[in-house]
């Protein structure tokens, strides 16, 4: 589960110099095997919110809990360790995928868990084979990114982030780069993942889809200029932002 | 086994180690592209064939005298005295200088003169259609000289510096009077004998000036073979020795009968010169590219080590710069700039020579000099290549591989230098076929590769200039083509598979 207490994060103006609050001080919260949703308007510190609690922005103030892994806001830089043991429990999907590009479908799955978990190869190709097969690539194993659609390298990217067995997955607009039956490839999967009982990880999904996301959440934030305006059942959600 | 290859066998198992047999040789620094009539080989020698020239059969009346075998070692004229700063065992270790070394102050302070073993003059060559008279008739004209010589000196003095053309090779200077080019050169009386003979376009102009005495540089520690050298000398004046030796060359002359005298008390016996013919024999262009090829290995050789070096030191260098602490990016900062903004004959001079002056036991061998002086220069370039190609790979590679959970050493090495090694396969290249061709400034060093060999072989071979240029040129295209042909295949394999959408 996600704990996230009084997140303050905040950049410098690049011309200014002038303070602006990204996050003002979100606390959230997602259980086990929760399916979640966040909108809100552009700028309203969506993308922020995931990148924080996968480690990869700093934040001024609050923590975020990932299972027993914890991490705290302030001036000085996270130890590295609390960084990679944060990570280790959280997968992210970008928007942009982000795929290595030097390696195949399969060596990207491979990746997490042998160079960031020290699995054995054969264990991690087994593993990759059975993740690639549940999103539908297994015969494109050998294939580079480049040899793949978007849609196709959205569902590696989703198998190599399932690679590492993360207590959560958190999913960065991962169907806006791709036109809409690519989007419907790539959300088949997410829908799966989420009516699938034995699949306990908790999602969180930024997307601006809401017809897709409506389908498979249980929960949505609402996030407005930096701050929580509504959370809880995607029925009780403000007019507006669901619909 | 036969009898003779047990007997090889034996013979190298109770032969002592090499370096106990060191004080059986007396071993010279010399520069034969100097050339004749100092040490020379006749045209079309092969590269095992000996030596000639005065000094040559000096150094060998003088080891034998020593009971020692004379053996030459070769470097550049310039620097040939500090190869005695540096020790004597090692490949390039030598016991004397000599080589023409006029008797000078300078060197005297720091290292042990012999007495006098010739007295040569300046003489003035010009060609030999030119109507001039005297010195004076080439006032305001250019003239020529080896660069650093007591002649440059003179030149200078009596021409005005900006009439004065320096060069490091002496035949070259001789080559641009013929041309036209210059109107004079000013060279010791040796050589201008030899180039006047062999030359009929050629004469000397008035009489010889500015006296000045050849001697052995030794080391300081060391004045008993300076002791010895100097009775050596004084003997062979004695018995004749010298003065045949001299006579066979067409050197002797009225200077060497009063140094003699000066040496010996005594007047040494009148006699004629020899009469020396000119040298018509014509180089083996085959047998010249023989040694041509020999010579490119040790530039191949060069190449092949270094390189892989400035690659692995290139790519530290430029994740250091790029993913490093702020302090070290810095201090890989100057090291880049430093070494780029130096030339590499300056670094290679300063690690051959230099270095084992502060700290002796990094007294190299010239071969691993070069590759260390390779390696390091183009380590800088190789640096700043991968830096390109480090930055030149998308955040969202670095972040994806953080996100997965890799540390970000782990990220670096499996995700990020992957790519950028790729995209830097063009430049790298570039740069390796740059090196193949930087390798010639290793001569420097006292390194005999492709560069050096050449300009040993068309001295002793004015005749086959073209075809040795043509055959020089023709091999380092034929290393550095494969590699062009080697880029573009990994390009083809990883460059573009490799590349992003």
């Amino acid at each position: 589960m996600i704990r996230v207490s009084n997140l303050v994060k905040s950049f410098a103006h690049p011309e200014t110099g002038a303070e602006h609050r990204v996050l003002d001080g979100v606390s959230v919260e997602f259980a086990r095997g929760q399916v979640a949703g966040i909108v809100g308007p552009s700028g309203s510190g969506k993308s922020t919110l995931l990148r924080c609690i996968t480690g990869l922005e700093r934040f001024q103030a609050g923590t975020i809990a990932v299972g027993d892994a914890t991490l705290s806001g302030g001036p000085t830089p996270p130890p590295t360790d609390a960084l990679v043991n944060l990570r280790r429990r959280v997968g992210m999907v970008f928007q942009q995928f982000h795929l290595f590009p030097h390696m195949t479908a399969q060596q990207n799955v491979m990746s997490g868990p042998v160079y960031a978990l020290g699995k054995s190869r054969a264990e991690a190709e087994a593993t990759a084979r059975k993740l690639l097969d549940r999103v539908g690539l297994l015969d494109k194993a050998g294939a580079r990114p480049a040899q793949l659609s978007g849609g196709q390298q959205q569902r590696v990217a989703i198998a190599r982030a399932l690679a590492v067995n993360p207590a959560a997955i958190l999913f960065d607009e991962p169907t806006s780069a791709l036109d809409p039956r690519m989007a419907a490839e790539v959300m088949r999967v997410v829908d799966d993942l989420a009516d699938d009982e034995a699949f306990q990880a908790t999602m969180v999904i930024v997307s601006h889809d809401v017809t897709a996301l409506r389908r498979v959440i249980d929960t949505v934030v609402v996030l407005v200029a930096g701050k929580v305006a509504y959370s809880g059942p995607p029925d009780g959600a403000p007019a507006g932002y669901l619909e | 086994m036969n009898r003779r290859w047990s007997l090889a066998v034996l013979a190298a198992a109770v032969a002592p180690p090499a370096a106990a047999q060191g004080p059986a040789e007396l071993r010279y620094g010399t520069d034969p592209t100097g050339g004749a009539p100092f040490i020379y080989k006749p045209p079309g020698s092969g590269g095992d064939d000996p030596y000639l020239g005065f000094e040559v059969e000096l150094a060998d009346y003088l080891a034998k005298k020593l009971g020692r075998t004379a053996v030459p070692v070769d470097g550049l004229w310039k620097s040939l005295p500090e190869l005695l700063d540096k020790p004597r065992a090692g490949d390039k270790g030598i016991d004397i200088v000599l080589n023409g070394y006029e008797e000078r102050d300078d060197l005297k302070d720091k290292y042990a003169a012999t007495d006098p073993y010739y007295v040569y003059r300046l003489a003035l060559i010009a060609r030999a259609d030119d109507p001039a008279k005297d010195w004076a008739d080439f006032r305001g004209k250019q003239v020529g000289v080896l660069g650093e010589s007591q002649a440059a000196v003179y030149a200078k003095r009596l021409f005005g510096e900006d009439h004065v053309s320096e060069s490091d090779d002496v035949a070259n200077v001789v080559g641009l009077v013929q041309q036209k080019r210059l109107a004079a050169t000013v060279q010791d009386n040796p050589a201008a004998v030899h180039f006047v003979r062999n030359n009929p376009d050629l004469r000397v102009v008035g009489d010889g000036r500015r006296p000045g005495a050849y001697v052995a540089y030794a080391r300081k520690d060391d004045p008993d073979l300076v002791r010895r050298l100097n009775d050596a000398i004084r003997d062979g004046f004695r018995d004749g020795t010298l003065p045949r030796i001299y006579r066979k060359y067409g050197l002797w002359n009225a200077d060497q009968e009063g140094l003699a005298h000066r040496l010996t008390g005594e007047w040494p016996e009148p006699v004629d010169q020899e009469e020396v013919g000119a040298d018509t024999a014509r180089g083996d262009i085959w047998k010249l590219a023989g040694q041509l090829v020999h010579a490119a290995g040790m530039t191949v050789l060069l190449a092949v080590t270094s390189f892989p070096l400035a690659m692995a030191g290139g790519l530290l260098i430029g994740v250091g710069r790029v993913y490093g602490p702020r302090w070290l990016a810095a201090l890989l900062a100057v090291y880049v700039e430093v070494v780029r903004g130096t030339p590499l004959l300056l670094q290679l001079y300063v690690i051959f020579y230099m270095l084992p002056k502060a700290v002796p036991w990094l007294a190299l061998d010239p071969v691993y000099a070069g590759i260390l002086g390779l390696a390091l220069n183009y380590a800088a370039y190789e640096a700043e290549n991968y830096r390109a190609g480090l930055l030149s790979i998308p955040r969202g590679q670095m972040e994806a591989a953080l996100a997965l959970g890799m540390t970000p050493a782990t990220a670096i090495r499996r995700v990020v230098v992957p790519q950028a090694v790729r995209v830097v396969i063009p430049p790298v290249t570039n740069d390796f076929i740059a090196l193949f061709k930087d390798t010639s400034v290793c001569s420097v060093i006292l390194i005999t590769e492709l560069t050096r060999k050449y300009n040993e072989l068309y001295n002793f071979n004015r005749d086959l200039v073209v075809e040795l240029a043509l055959l020089t040129a023709g091999l380092y295209l034929l290393m550095s083509y494969p590699l062009s042909v080697l880029a573009r295949h990994l390009e083809r394999r990883y460059g573009t598979a490799g590349g992003h959408r």
